[in-house]
């Protein structure tokens, strides 16, 4: 057992450490332009822009500690942003269970980044309880193409998605986890409507998308009919780890201590203050230990291939931290944090952070609630059974 | 970075394991503590046999050029079944202040007995107004031709009883809170002016209350520079706590597994208890705290054995940690296992009642979150 970086690592870290700063944004430069230059960069060191896929795929390959010093200097860095839903969920899927033609005409524009995907899973009566979904997909007579009808809820940047990969119903005879298929069609076309949710921060990233007789090829099936919930859960569990955030979650910390210290109180600031200071500190401290067990987590992943039962615990953990910090940069903007509009009043961080708090709200409800995640853990690690009242 | 332990300490967790398994169940410990040790004699033979005592200590000096992680192994097994024998207290406390300060006559002196396990340690920091401060030390040693006569009270000692030599911090020089002045003396437990009052503790352990009246020691027994203890004093603190929270980390997945089986095998309502969400949401929470605990105690160790001074941070982390959540998981045990959790006839209260101490020792929860905001 021990801590230290061997010195191919402490090499990696330097070698992603200059890559970053060679990449910088210049100033006045085009957003776009920087961007599609730097994942071009990153794709010739050899799979950097997409870390995470396999060297099978193109992507780099690494060990699990080189993925931990990536992601926390990307929590450091200003890199370009990236949407998950292509490159993190869909991806995954198709090099898992998409066909090779479907490989070819796929990950080719969600690696360029040119086309944005929204992911159809959530309905009005299928949240916690995903295998509920009713959309339905109709395969016509000749074979050739599904019709879609229904609706999906809480689609998260439908209304800027060019495609979508979407569970539909093709079979509701028997238990409701079978007969679901998994789909990918664009989102521009005749029979989709999108209707935006605006959540509690003001903004719009969630949406209601309505299908009216949607044609979607067959070729455009993952696998097989009525297969679709095992693909999606497959990704599920690989959703599991990349929503903990851990490295962000630091960089974010470190962040909301410099705003406190921005706080007047009395002659000091708001770090002086005991109460505040003893939050903070409990925080952090959960945040270390939830660092060393996505750590553990990866290194069982590396020595026996599989998660270990702590990997369960990091999307519990890491988003009840990530709102925690929220929670206390609402504290630390006190009189001002109900501040609302377009004005800058009181203390600048104090409108995004309230904003920011309202909206840290869904980390423990999307990609399974807390509550759901607690079910699995009792179920799958402890070993308890499931009640049998309904 | 890796988190696999060597084969040799495999094979000391597994040894460890087995001696807690076939000897530790709850009545030979029950009856083990009422005895006039308070701990087998012959399981600490064995211990010094199996040479479990040694391994912390240099090679140079009889021992096995262990570290911390080695302590965490065997400390994380004893943990499962509360073992009593002063481990702790002798060997990570009283045999680590010789290691970190004695000249090597001093180690040469006492440590081959302490790891043949013919002499045991003892180590008295705490007094009555200190709580939990390290640095606050009123008991005196007062130079006087070439030996010091010291004077003062000693609280909470762990082991004393049934030690040879007692390692006291008492002040040479400063003020009552200052981290200088405080110097290190080995006394032996039969010197004249040393009285001792010996209770038992809530855990089913002993400790003492010990009074020095102009008790006199030569300055060859001084462990470290004379003024300079405090070092020495915060460093087998930091790793007192490093060991205790790896005997806690073992206590807590003893009282989460055994709550999770006693709930599958309880029928109330008709129905398995571990069948009611509620409380099946109860057990993850306390497997969870026992994992997070697990993972800083992890970090913590791993720290201390690259760079100390810089673990400081992460220990009082731990050892904060550790003490919230082993009530948690303690109080929860308990109260998953409704009535019968409140009697002395299950185990999960007696692990209940470590965990307390453990929180009670080198600083609660709270001492320590306080302490890590400072940094």
């Amino acid at each position: 057992m021990d801590i230290e970086l061997s010195s191919e690592d402490l090499a990696f870290t330097k070698e992603v450490r200059a890559f970053f700063e060679e990449n910088e944004m210049a100033k006045g430069e085009d957003y776009f332009v920087w961007r599609n230059n730097w994942f071009a960069k990153a794709k010739e060191k050899g799979g950097w822009d997409v870390p995470k896929w396999p060297a099978k795929f193109g992507g780099p390959g690494w060990t699990p500690t080189q993925h931990y010093i990536w992601e926390q200097e990307t929590a450091k860095a200003n890199i370009p942003f990236d949407i998950p839903f292509g490159l993190g969920m869909l991806a995954p899927i198709l090099m898992g269970y998409g066909n090779e033609e479907q490989q070819e005409r796929f990950l080719p524009a969600i690696r360029e980044r040119t086309v944005n995907w929204c992911q159809g899973y959530s309905e009005s009566g299928a949240g916690s309880d995903l295998a509920n979904l009713k959309t339905k997909a109709v395969l016509s007579e000749d074979g050739t193409y599904y019709t879609v009808n229904g609706s999906k809820m809480w689609t998260t940047l439908a209304h800027v998605a060019d495609w979508i990969f979407c569970l539909t119903r093709t079979d509701d005879s028997g238990i409701k986890q079978k007969g679901i298929t998994f789909l990918l069609f664009p989102m521009k076309q005749e029979g989709i409507e999108v209707k935006p949710i605006i959540t509690l921060g003001g903004s719009h990233t969630v949406n209601t998308v309505h299908f009216t007789d949607v044609k979607v090829p067959v070729e455009n099936r993952i696998g097989e009919e009525g297969k679709g919930w095992t693909y999606a859960k497959g990704l599920l569990e690989h959703e599991r780890t990349g929503l903990a955030g851990l490295s962000k979650s630091l960089f974010e910390l470190e962040k909301l201590k410099d705003q406190a210290r921005t706080v007047t109180r009395g002659n000091g600031n708001l770090m002086d203050d005991s109460g505040y200071k003893a939050k903070i500190a409990e925080l952090e401290i959960d945040l270390m230990a939830t660092e060393y067990t996505e750590l553990r987590s990866l290194a069982s992943a590396a020595a026996g291939g599989k998660l270990g039962p702590e990997s369960s615990i990091l999307k519990l953990k890491g988003t009840e931290i990530k709102q925690r910090i929220q929670k206390l940069t609402v504290e630390a903007s006190g009189i001002y944090s109900p501040a609302w509009g377009d004005k800058n009043i009181g203390l600048p961080f104090a409108k995004g952070g309230t904003a920011g708090y309202l909206n840290s709200r869904y980390f423990t409800i999307y990609g399974g609630a807390s509550e759901v995640q607690k079910d699995v853990v009792a179920k799958k690690v402890l070993g308890l059974t499931k009640g049998s009242s309904k | 970075m890796n988190f696999e332990l060597s084969e040799e300490q495999k094979m000391i967790q597994q040894s460890v394991e087995r001696f807690v398994q076939d000897n530790y169940d709850l009545n030979t410990r029950i009856s083990l503590s009422a005895n006039d040790f308070g701990y087998s004699s012959d399981f600490w033979k064995s211990m010094a046999e199996l040479g479990w005592l040694g391994l912390p200590f240099d090679e140079s000096d009889g021992g096995f050029g262990g570290n911390q992680i080695d302590v965490l192994v065997i400390m994380e097994q004893f943990g499962k079944g509360l073992v009593l024998e002063p481990f702790l207290a002798s060997v990570v406390m009283g045999g680590g202040a010789l290691k970190k300060g004695a000249s090597e006559s001093l180690k040469n002196e006492i440590l081959p007995g302490l790891i043949e396990g013919t002499k045991q340690l003892s180590f008295a920091y705490a007094e009555q107004q200190s709580r939990f401060d390290l640095e606050d030390v009123i008991t005196s040693a007062r130079k006087e031709g070439d030996g010091f006569i010291l004077n003062g009270q000693k609280s909470m000692v762990q082991n004393a009883e049934t030690a040879d030599h007692i390692i006291v911090a008492a002040r040479t020089s400063g003020g009552q809170i200052d981290e200088d002045g405080i110097t290190l003396f080995l006394i032996d437990t039969n010197s004249e002016g040393l009285s001792m009052d010996n209770f038992p503790t809530v855990d089913g352990l002993r400790a003492s209350e010990i009074i020095l009246e102009n008790v006199s020691v030569s300055e060859d027994r001084v462990i470290g520079n004379i003024d300079e203890g405090f070092e020495i004093l915060q460093s087998v603190a930091n790793d007192a706590i490093l060991a205790l929270s790896a005997e806690a980390v073992g206590a807590m997945e003893v009282l989460y597994k055994d709550t999770v089986e006693y709930t599958q095998q309880r029928e109330q309502f008709d129905h398995p208890m571990s069948e009611f969400q509620v409380l099946q949401h109860r057990m993850v929470d306390m497997f969870m705290e026992y994992e997070q605990c697990k993972s800083m105690l992890y970090r913590a160790t791993m720290e201390s054995v690259q760079d100390p001074k810089a673990a400081q941070r992460t220990i009082h982390g731990l050892k904060h940690l550790i003490g919230k959540s082993g009530l948690f998981v303690g109080e929860n045990a308990v109260q998953l296992h409704g009535g019968m959790g409140v009697t002395e006839e299950l185990r999960v209260g007696h692990f209940f009642k470590r965990l307390l101490v453990i929180d009670s020792m080198f600083g609660n929860a709270d001492h320590h979150l306080q302490k890590f905001t400072t940094y």
